[in-house]
C-alpha cells in the first residue's frame, strides 16, 4: 500500500516537472506560438493570457478525463473542441466583465485559445488516457510552464521597449533625463521573434550541456 | 431504424455534453452581461467626459440612428447628449469607426452643444503600429482637434500644430493613420449633424 502511494506521488511529481521544464510547451514542444508571439508585449497581458490558459486547460482536462471511457475514437476531436470552446467562452466573458482593460488588450487572442495546440494536445496525449488526478497535475504543470515562459518573454520585451516591468518603471528613460533609449522594435512582432529565438537557443544550449554532463 | 440507432449510439454523448455546455455558457452570460454592457458604457462616458469637461451626465438622445459606414454599408449609431449640472445641453458624443493602417479604428467623437465645433476625439480601440500609428492617441495630434470647426477637415504634412483650424498636421511616419482619423471624422460629423437637424435637436445652418 505504501509502495503504491509512493509510486503515485512519483508519477505526480514527474508529470508536474514535465510541463515545467522537460516538455515545456513553448521552449521544448514549440506549441501555442500564436499567443506566445502576440501577447508578450508586456507582462500584464501575458499573465492574464497565462491564467486564462491554466483555467481552460484545467477544466478541459478534468472533463475529458471524466468522460474518457465513453469517448468514441472518431468523435473525440469534436468532443475536445466543444469542451475547450465552452471554457474559453466563459473565460472571455469573465475577462470582459471584470478586467475589461486586459480583455481589450488581448483582443481576439482570448477566443483564439480555442485553437491553442497546447490544450488539445494535453486532452489527446494525457487526459483521454489518464486518471483524473494525473490529468489535473498535468494541466497544472503545463499551464504554469506556459505562463512562466510567457512572463519571461514579456518581461524581457517590456523592459527593453518601455524601461518598465509590470508597468513599474525600472530604467530611467532618456526623455525624462535618464540614459535608457526605449527600443520600439521590441514591442513589435520583430521583437517577439528575436526574443523567442534567443531564448530557444539558450534553452537548447542548457539542455545539451545537461545531457552531456 | 438500424441507422437511427447507430447514430444515437455514436453521438449521444456529444449531444448531452453540448446541451450541458450550452446551459453553462447561458448561465455565465446571464450573470455577467449587465456588467459587460456597463463597462462599455463607462468607457464611452469617461472618454467623452474628457472632451466635454462641463458635462455631468450623458443621455442617449437618438438610438439606432441610420448612418452609412465608410465602406457604404448601412449601420446604426447611438448619439448621446451631454448635460451639465444645471440640465443644459453642453455637447454631443457618438462613436464611429473606419479602417486604419493595421486594423479598425473606433473613436468617440465629441462636438459642442450647437454642433459648431469639434471638442475632440477619444480612441475606443485601435491597433496601429507601436511607435508610429499609435501616436494618434498622443496630445501632439489629438490637441489639434480641440475646437476645430465641425466641417471638412484636411490633412497637411507640415505646418504649425498649435494653430487650431481645419488643417490638421500629420504625424510624421504615420500618414495613413493620421489620414484615417480625419476620414472617419469627416464622414460621420456631417451625417450626425443631419440626423440631429432633421429631429430639430440642433439649429439648421443659415
Amino acid at each position: 500500500m505504501t509502495n503504491d502511494t509512493g509510486l503515485k506521488a512519483g508519477v505526480y511529481k514527474e508529470t508536474l516537472l514535465r510541463g515545467l521544464w522537460r516538455e515545456n510547451p513553448v521552449f521544448r514542444l514549440l506549441l501555442g506560438m500564436c499567443p506566445t508571439l502576440a501577447v508578450t508585449v508586456a507582462v500584464k497581458p501575458a499573465l492574464t493570457m497565462g491564467l486564462s490558459v491554466i483555467f481552460v486547460l484545467l477544466c478541459s482536462n478534468i472533463v475529458v478525463s471524466i468522460i474518457r471511457k465513453l469517448l468514441k475514437p472518431h468523435l473525440r476531436i469534436l468532443m475536445f473542441t466543444v469542451t475547450i470552446a465552452t471554457f474559453v467562452t466563459i473565460a472571455d466573458l469573465f475577462l470582459k466583465a471584470y478586467v475589461p482593460r486586459m480583455s481589450e488588450m488581448l483582443g481576439p487572442y482570448v477566443p483564439l485559445i480555442i485553437v491553442n495546440c497546447i490544450i488539445i494536445c494535453r486532452a489527446e496525449a494525457c487526459a483521454s488516457k489518464s486518471s483524473l488526478g494525473v490529468s489535473i497535475i498535468d494541466a497544472a504543470g503545463m499551464g504554469v510552464g506556459f505562463t512562466l515562459t510567457l512572463c519571461v518573454l514579456a518581461g524581457i520585451r517590456e523592459i527593453l521597449s518601455t524601461g518598465a516591468v509590470f508597468e513599474v518603471a525600472i530604467l530611467s528613460l532618456q526623455s525624462q533625463g535618464g540614459w535608457f533609449v526605449p527600443l520600439a522594435a521590441m514591442s513589435m512582432p520583430v521583437g517577439a521573434f528575436i526574443t523567442l529565438g534567443l531564448l530557444l537557443g539558450l534553452v537548447n544550449t542548457i539542455t545539451k550541456r545537461k545531457t552531456k554532463g | 431504424m438500424v441507422k437511427v440507432k447507430y447514430f444515437v449510439q455514436q453521438s449521444w454523448l456529444l449531444i448531452v455534453v453540448s446541451f450541458c455546455f450550452g446551459l453553462l455558457i447561458a448561465v455565465a452570460n446571464a450573470a455577467w452581461q449587465d456588467r459587460i454592457l456597463q463597462n462599455e458604457e463607462d468607457k464611452f462616458n469617461n472618454l467623452a467626459k474628457g472632451m466635454l469637461t462641463e458635462a455631468a451626465s450623458f443621455e442617449t438622445m437618438v438610438e439606432d440612428a441610420e448612418a452609412e459606414s465608410l465602406k457604404g454599408k448601412k449601420i446604426k449609431i447611438n448619439i448621446k447628449r451631454a448635460i451639465n449640472a444645471g440640465g443644459k445641453c453642453v455637447g454631443w458624443a457618438f462613436s464611429c469607426e473606419g479602417s486604419g493602417f493595421a486594423d479598425k479604428i473606433k473613436l468617440v467623437l465629441a462636438v459642442d452643444g450647437s454642433f459648431g465645433k469639434i471638442t475632440g476625439f477619444g480612441i475606443l480601440s485601435s491597433n496601429e503600429t507601436p511607435g508610429f500609428g499609435d501616436q494618434i492617441k498622443n496630445p501632439y495630434y489629438r490637441n489639434q482637434f480641440a475646437g476645430v470647426p465641425a466641417e471638412e477637415l484636411e490633412l497637411s504634412k507640415t505646418g504649425p500644430s498649435e494653430k487650431i483650424d481645419s488643417e490638421i498636421i500629420a504625424i510624421s511616419g504615420a500618414t495613413v493613420s493620421s489620414e484615417s482619423v480625419i476620414k472617419i471624422i469627416n464622414h460621420y460629423v456631417e451625417q450626425v449633424k443631419k440626423q440631429l437637424q432633421s429631429r430639430g435637436l440642433v439649429a439648421d445652418d443659415k
